[in-house]
């Protein structure tokens, strides 16, 4: 059979009729709202009325806003605390678990459960666990003499606070990632190395670390993505408080266009999220074509 | 190709817009959307709709039913708003009121009242007269179907066991300290207080009841900007001190790791301010456990008797809509003779005066008992309210609870700041919200 007859049903427009479904929901579903947010966001909008021209207002008004730039550094320092933590404990957990032991599945499945379990579910319990008194944390430092303090109501502690319940809840994601990693490296290179004479640590140091560069800037870059996405975890533990101490972009975001009915002011808030997230990601792509090669 | 695909897309919405009114004018039937919000009560709707279009031969309803969870509700309405396209009857918050009725989003009702001389004889027309206060017009722009009131809760075994008598309308703020006092107690001797005489949980509904209490004001109506008068920040001073000057309450960052409702079913605290509704709340989850009342929130020393804190629930029709008759006829079947008892919470109050009036409403087999009393006689008060456009955003509603007023209540009570450290910024703040609307 030639090449052609076997192709014969093909035409020049069968690619863009498989194509076309995926087409027809990307267009709707992202590229018709995102153009539409981006000329949202120089309108006055509340839902009930037609959006009105205001020109750069929005942004203006965000600018000036004290207190857009908290919740700015607040996103920034959640961003910073997540990935640190989120990648740190991910791959200390990784490295705990790639042994062959008995029952190890067992230890894996049970740190992973906090990922698939529901981030309000997350935000409830812990909230419980933090709180001052009746909480259960409260409950056993005070047998031991220590007073806790206000985890969630202290304004300089409570952002330190969920980005560290968010850390835990995530931490097994970031963790299996790592594991694929762990395992796809060659055991030949390792065995060399302990030929060689290096040590556990100059191992993990000079071997392990250095050949999972590139799972690294793939867990850095979805780490980067999921700390922007941190609604629903402050929505359940502190609702951006206390005192804009927890506010951030996406809960800002969320405030605006549906608790205050003020969609065009939120859609600015969402581009300059967008700028964030996008200088974040080129600057991604710098450090991988720096450093995050894979070994030859 | 291009203009027969414009042609067909045009065709198909002319269609779909046009199937609907020719349907009707085929059967001559008229159809009433009906958006509610409530989802426990599906069922309940669907046998009103059943009995009313077995009586009104040529209606039917269809009944949409959106949880407000995550602002679902409010975003669908808002939307069909815009686009002119509202449900011909629909619940609409109070909050909301002034804003969809200044943009033109709520029939103005005048004509059928006047047209329907019975009104006022079965419905309370002061509910009536709030909903026009709320909404700040001079014409009806809904039809109330309940009250919300927020009202004093309290232990009555607790009073029973420090030996107090139980609290009445009559009550001051200095008759309701002495109580706390007495009724804040470490039973067990561990330098823990087990039982408060008070828990305050800062939110609009316990907050605002002590504000209106003590004839507070928050916003001036003439220049809409935020303008606390001495009553309002002296009922925010006294809500501290039961905190930090008297001990009688707990902050409210101690009790976080606690549901704000469970509080007082669980007798951490002798007394609750909140709004009327939890009545209902505190039957299933009290039961028999204990007995407990409700009463009036005691008066400060600057306000006024049967001044209460409070709002109305209601329906609106929609201006647009081509059956107003048919609409108004099926919203008075809604929030009077078409709906039981059954159809409210405990502890909100009918419009409809036969509910009220009925022996049933004070219902004398379980708990508050005769209490229930209290939402008759609130029929005849005066209500007070602080809704303005933005309310939300400066009191701090919903998902922004922790922010605006009760967000500085809150730092307030929690003894982080004081009332003259915060009112500044605060004041700037809400002025500044309040002047994208007036």
């Amino acid at each position: 059979m030639s090449e052609k007859q076997k192709f014969k049903w093909h035409s020049w427009a069968t690619p863009w009729i498989l194509v076309f479904p995926t087409l027809i929901g990307l267009v709707i579903f992202r590229l018709i709202p995102i153009v539409s947010s981006f000329f949202l966001s120089f309108t006055k909008w509340n839902l009930i009325t037609d959006p009105k021209f205001i020109g750069l207002k929005n942004f203006k008004e965000l600018f000036s806003d004290p207190v857009f730039w908290k919740i700015l550094g607040n996103t920034l320092k959640i961003t910073a605390g997540y990935v640190t933590g989120g990648m740190i404990f991910g791959l200390l957990l990784a490295l705990l678990v790639n042994n062959k032991l008995r029952g190890m599945n067992f230890f894996r499945a049970a740190i992973y459960m906090p990922v698939i379990t529901s981030s309000v579910a997350v935000g409830i319990v812990w909230t419980r666990i933090l709180g001052p008194k009746y909480g259960i944390l409260d409950f056993f430092l005070k047998k031991i003499g220590i007073t806790a303090p206000y985890w969630l109501q202290d304004p300089s502690l409570a952002i330190w606070t969920v980005t560290f319940v968010q850390v835990w809840k995530m931490s097994g994601y970031y963790m299996i990632l790592f594991l694929a990693g762990l395992q796809a490296i060659s055991k030949e290179v390792i065995e060399a190395s302990v030929v060689d004479g290096a040590t556990p640590t100059q191992r993990l140091f000079r071997v392990t670390i250095p050949m999972l560069a590139p799972t690294t800037f793939f867990v850095l870059t979805v780490a980067i993505m999921d700390a922007f996405k941190n609604f629903e975890l402050i929505y359940a533990m502190t609702m951006g408080g206390p005192q804009n101490a927890t506010n951030t972009l996406v809960y800002s975001v969320y405030l605006n266009a549906f608790s205050y009915n003020r969609v065009g002011y939120a859609e600015s808030i969402a581009w300059v999220l967008m700028v964030v997230v996008g200088l974040l990601t080129v600057g991604n792509f710098f450090i991988k074509k720096y450093w995050a090669q894979p070994l030859e | 190709m291009k203009k027969l695909l414009t042609l067909t897309l045009v065709c198909l919405l002319a269609f779909s817009a046009f199937a609907q009114g020719a349907s009707e004018a085929k059967t001559g039937e008229v159809t009433l959307e009906w958006w509610t919000w409530d989802t426990g009560m599906i069922e309940q709707n669907q046998s009103i709709i059943k009995e009313y279009e077995a009586t009104h031969p040529g209606v039917k309803i269809n009944n949409t039913v959106i949880a407000t969870d995550g602002g679902a509700y409010k975003t669908q309405l808002s939307v069909l708003a815009q686009q002119k396209a509202l449900p011909d009857v629909f619940m609409l918050s109070s909050g909301d009121l002034e804003e969809w009725a200044s943009t033109g989003l709520c029939r103005n009702l005048d004509d059928l009242v006047a047209s329907d001389p019975e009104i006022y004889k079965k419905f309370y027309e002061s509910m009536f007269t709030s909903l026009k206060d709320v909404a700040k017009t001079d014409y009806l722009p809904g039809f109330p179907f309940a009250y919300v009131s927020c009202d004093m809760f309290y232990n009555k075994d607790a009073f029973d066991a420090a030996g107090l008598a139980y609290p009445n309308e009559n009550w001051t703020w200095d008759d309701f300290l002495k109580a706390a006092k007495a009724l804040t107690i470490d039973k067990n001797g561990d330098g823990e207080i087990d039982q408060w005489g008070y828990y305050g949980y800062g939110r609009y509904a316990e907050a605002q009841a002590w504000i209106f209490a003590n004839g507070g004001v928050l916003t001036n109506d003439k220049t809409h900007k935020f303008e606390p008068n001495q009553n309002a920040l002296d009922a925010i001073q006294f809500m501290s001190d039961l905190v930090n000057v008297y001990k009688v309450a707990p902050s409210p960052k101690d009790m976080s790791a606690i549901k704000y409702k469970t509080i007082f079913p669980n007798q951490i605290c002798a007394m609750f301010v909140d709004g009327g509704w939890f009545a209902d709340d505190f039957r299933k989850t009290i039961g028999d456990k204990f007995q407990w009342g409700v009463t009036r929130v005691p008066v400060g020393p600057h306000g006024a008797p049967k001044t209460t804190y409070g709002w109305p629930d209601s329906y609106v029709i929609s201006p647009f809509t081509k059956h107003a008759k048919e609409a108004w006829e099926f919203t008075k079947y809604i929030a009077g003779e078409g709906i039981g008892l059954d159809q409210f919470m405990a502890g909100k109050m009918p419009a409809y005066k036969a509910l009220v009036e009925s022996d049933a409403f004070v219902d004398m087999t379980q708990q508050p008992y005769g209490d229930m009393q209290l939402f008759r006689d609130h029929a005849s008060d005066t209500f007070v309210t602080s809704y303005t456009q933005g309310w939300s955003e400066w009191v701090g509603y919903g998902a922004a609870e922790s922010m605006g007023l009760n967000g500085a209540v809150d730092s307030i009570l929690n003894g982080e700041t004081t009332i003259a450290q915060v009112l500044p910024s605060l004041k700037e703040s809400i002025d500044k919200i309040l002047a994208r609307y007036y």
